[in-house]
Parts: structure tokens; sequence; C-alpha cells
């Protein structure tokens, strides 16, 4: 039996509502806390590593180049920490799951609506970055608009990965050997430099995972560029979001129904 | 389906049923019937499988083997249905700490479907029912041990169900706040709700439920009334002993039946002359005359090795 089929959207939204109504009251913590950092980020890669950079990235300004690597990652791992730590403390701390699984709400729902509270928690902190990199007149393109919404796709699929995790770990010290992997994998995926100066090889796994597409688009967006390529990166990210969050809530059944 | 208000059949009807682990049996082949309107208790050690079976009933947990209709639907087949029909306050308490105490009612209410207006009402109403009026903004780790069950009872109760479940409803709470909590629960039962609850505090059973089941490893030793089980298990009057220094337990003696449990002694007998001679035996020791209780049957069914 497919676990997607199983979703009830009604209760999806009711569990995305729970976590949006807990954001609008914590806004302070939630929203402003979270986006000091990029502000910096931004100002040191456009300021200050920009400035040693001489000349385009790949015949773009440094900061539009960096600035789509710099978009995806603060989108994707808000997506990341909200399925992981934020899902863990509401499945074992809190006993949320617990309480929600007590009423007409399916495990599957209660995963996806997770899921999509993760990526909708990446697609604001992508508009907001989009507006810093906007102000720095990193944008190249109107086109860049829709790269929040590209992202939340990919945040989609780090949701579901990030939930297959959160539902597989008995002790939440387990999350660091992923973290590991994730920041590892920040350095080859094309966010701070050119893929194509990497060897083959670690060129393949970087295009196995769909966070390097994500980049890929954004980076093509913010400069206006939109091409077959796009289209075909976009698909593999749904595909990959399928896949994914299918798995997703079966590990979640597996371990809070037995 | 109905007559006068009340549906036919048992509110919740349980035939063989079986809960397994990989190589452990919860719950071994357990049936029973709980009619509408009754207050039905389970009664047992810890690790009995009272818990197992109950989230069996509320749909949160799957069978193993058997059948369970709970408002006269299949579990396996209608949970969605059935959960609409059921409150259910888990052993531990599960408040969300993220909202406020009337928030937390609003919340349980959406997952049910239930319109804003009307959840709105029936927040305001059960919170002055469980008396937390002064509380309903109040964050949930600002409430004691005892306001927040009386809270998750409320929640329980958000859905307007037919079935109140509630999984050890006073472990580790103080006396008034027991019963208080009892208190509640009684009038729930007058208007008619069927309340079932697993325990092991014997006199929240006595108290409480019109019948009960003794539970033991996953299996029921006896069930009716509370009365009819002292009757029927434990004669009527029991002399306990203790600090018995070492002396030996009485069997001789006919018509009286005789026990020890840790340094203490029991003979339970028929009437209460019977034992006055070993009264005055036991003249050195701490000895009290007593009716027997759910607690004495309960001693005398479960198992040992469990409860030491």
């Amino acid at each position: 039996m497919i676990a997607l089929a199983n979703v009830n959207p009604g209760d999806l939204f009711r569990v995305w509502r729970r976590n949006y109504d807990v954001y609008i009251r914590l806004w302070r913590t939630e929203m402003v806390a979270p986006l000091f950092e990029p502000i910096f980020t931004v100002m040191g890669f456009g300021w200050g590593v920009g400035s040693l950079v001489a000349g385009n990235v790949m015949g773009v300004p440094y900061l539009t180049f960096v600035g789509a690597g710099l978009l995806a990652f603060t989108a994707l791992l808000r997506a990341l920490f909200e399925c992981t730590y934020g899902s863990y403390f509401r499945m074992v701390y809190q006993s949320t799951f617990d309480a929600v699984l007590c009423t007409p709400v399916e495990v599957e729902s209660l995963a996806l609506g997770e899921i999509a509270w993760g990526a909708s928690k990446a697609l604001l902190d992508g508009i907001f970055v989009l507006g810093v990199l906007s102000l720095f007149g990193a944008v190249l393109s109107p086109l860049g608009i829709l790269i929040p919404f590209i992202l939340s796709i990919a945040a989609l699929w780090v949701a579901a990965l990030s939930i297959i995790v959160t539902a597989r770990i008995r002790d939440i010290n387990y999350f660091n050997f992923y973290l590991a992997f994730v920041f590892s994998y920040l350095w080859i995926s094309g966010a701070y430099f050119p893929l194509d100066k990497m060897p083959q090889l670690v060129q393949v796994l970087a295009w196995l995972v769909p966070v390097t597409a994500a980049v890929d688009i954004s980076r093509g967006l913010m400069i206006g560029h939109f091409s077959w390529r796009t289209v075909f990166e976009l698909l593999y990210l749904i595909v990959a979001f399928v896949l994914t969050a299918e798995l997703a809530l079966r590990s979640l059944r597996r371990r809070l129904v037995s | 389906m109905s007559v006068n208000g009340i549906p036919r059949g048992f509110a919740i009807e349980a035939r063989e049923l079986l809960k397994s682990y990989d190589n452990l049996t919860a719950v071994d082949k357990v049936s029973f019937g709980v009619n509408y309107g009754e207050a039905f208790g389970m009664l047992g050690p810890n690790g009995a499988g009272k818990s197992t079976i109950l989230r069996m009933i509320y749909c949160r947990t799957p069978l193993t083997g058997g059948s369970l209709s709970v408002v006269g639907l299949d579990v396996t087949r209608e949970p969605r249905s059935i959960k609409e029909s059921v409150g259910v306050v888990p052993q531990d308490n599960n408040l969300d700490p993220d909202l406020n105490v009337r928030g937390n009612l609003l919340i349980y209410a959406r997952y049910f479907r239930i319109p804003r207006n009307v959840a709105e009402k029936r927040a305001d109403e059960l919170i002055e029912f469980v008396e937390l009026g002064e509380k309903r903004a109040a964050r949930i780790d600002t409430l004691s041990g005892g306001m927040k069950r009386r809270l998750m009872i409320a929640r329980a109760l958000i859905n307007n169900p037919m079935i109140l479940v509630l999984d050890e409803p006073t472990t580790g709470l103080d006396p008034h706040v027991r019963i208080a909590i009892w208190d509640k629960l009684r009038e729930l039962r007058q208007q008619g709700l069927t309340i079932l609850l697993s325990t092991h505090y014997m006199d929240e059973a006595e108290k409480l439920c019109d019948r009960l089941v003794i539970i033991d490893r996953g299996r029921i030793l006896v069930s009716g009334t509370p009365r009819d089980l002292i009757a029927e298990h434990v004669l009527h009057f029991v002399l306990e002993a203790r600090g018995i220094n070492g002396r030996a337990l009485r069997h001789d003696l006919t018509g009286i039946i005789s026990e020890k449990r840790g340094s203490t002694h029991f003979y339970f007998a028929r009437t209460a002359e019977m034992l006055a001679p070993l009264m005055r035996e036991y003249e050195d020791c701490e000895t009290y005359l007593r009716h027997s209780n759910l607690e004495d049957v309960f001693l005398r069914l479960t198992d040992r090795d469990h409860l030491t």
C-alpha cells in the first residue's frame, strides 16, 4: 500500500496549522533571530570575500554566484532543523504526536504536515534572504522572485529526508551524524564555488543529491537563466521528494504505531 | 439501533483480543464487554497489559489477533469513526506546552473538525467544568499536576465522546486531587458517559467502577462488581498482623485462610469472632481487624513476583 495515499489533506493542513499558530505566537524568536545570521553572511561574502575575488565567477559577480548558494542553504537548513530537532522535540519530549494520534488524524497526515511545515519555514527564510540579496544588488533578474518557491520544493525533499532520520533514531545525539553529512556536503554542492573545478567522482556524487540541482536552478534564476536543464532539475527535485516522502511516512508509522 | 437513546449492544466488545510483540505476548486472548453508560475498570499490576488493551480500544495500536469493536464499529476497519466517538486520557500527560490552557482545547477541537465557534463555546464550558476558569490563559508549565490532569480530562471531552478512556487517571496525584477527579468522573458517569479506566489503585476501582476485571500478565483473572469479587475471592473479614518477629504463619485453623505477604500475616475468616483468638495471640504485634477489600482480592490473585 502507498503511504502517501493515506494522507488526508484536511488533516495535513491541521497539523501544519498547529505549527504555524505556535510560530506566530513565538514570532520574535522564530522569525527575527534566525534571520540575523544571513544578513551578516551576505555582508561578509559581499564586502569581504567578494572584494578578494577578482572579476566574475562563471560569468557572474561573485556575490550573485555565492548568493544563490547561500540562499539555497539557508532555506534548506531551516527545513532540516525544523524536521530534525523540531519534530524530534514534538515527538519525544512534548509527546505532541502522541496526542495528535489519539484524534482522527492518522500518522501519514501528521508526517506530511510536519514536512510541509518544514518547507514553509524554508520558503519564508528564502523570501527574506532573497530580499537581503536584492538590497546588495546581487539579484540580476526578475526571475529571481521564483527562487524561494523552487527552493521550497527542494526543502520538501530535505524535510522528508530529515523525518526519516528523526523517525529512526532513538537518541537525539545521532542527529550529529546526519548534520556532519549535510555540512560536509555543503562544500561539494556548488554553493560556494563552481562544481566543474571538482574531480569527476565528486561531481557525480554532488549531482546525485538534489541540493546541487536546487543551487543550480537558483543561480540560473538569479541571472534570468531558464532552460530545459532547469526543467529537468525541477523534475528531479519533485521525484526525489515524492520517493523520500513515501519512505518518511512509512518510517514514522513504524516508529509511532506498533 | 437505539432504544430510548441508549444504543443496543456493547460499547466495547473484545473477543480473544491478542497483542504480541517480537517475543512478548502483552495481551493474551482477552474477552470482555463494556455496556453503554457503565464505568468499567481494569485493575492490574504494572506491565499487566492494561495500557495495551486501552491503546487498542482507542485505535492507537493495531491488534495482532482476535476482534475488537468499539461503539459497534470494528477497530481495524473504521478507526477514524471510532476515534471521533472516544475521548482519551493517556497515562502520561501530553498537553501542548507551546499553547495555553484554552489553546490546548481549541487545537484538539480542530483535529476533530469541530467548527471554531462551536469549539470555543465547548472549550469554555469544559474549562468551567474542570474548574480551570482562572487559568484559561495560563501556560501549561505553570499548572500543578492536578490541574494538568483535569485539563487532560477536559481535552478528552472536547469531541463530546460516547466513551471516555482513562489510563491511570490519578496516578501520582495527592489525595485531594484524586477525590476531585473522582467527583468529576462520577458526574460524567451520571450524565450517561461510558467510562473505561485502568488503575492499580484498589480504592479507585472500588469507588468508581460498576464492574471491573483484574488483569495480570496479559490475561483476565476475574471479572465482576467490586463487591462480588470480594465476596467470591476472599472471606469477609481479615486480621492483619505486622511486625511478626520471625513468628511462623498458622495454617492449622479451620475456616480460616492464612497468607504471608512480606513481613505481614493475613488471616481471612467469615466472621470477626473467628479471628478474636488470633488477635490475642499476636498481642505483641501491630494488628488490624478489618473488612476485606479489593486489594486483598488483587494480591491473592496476581502474581507475587510481579509485586515485589
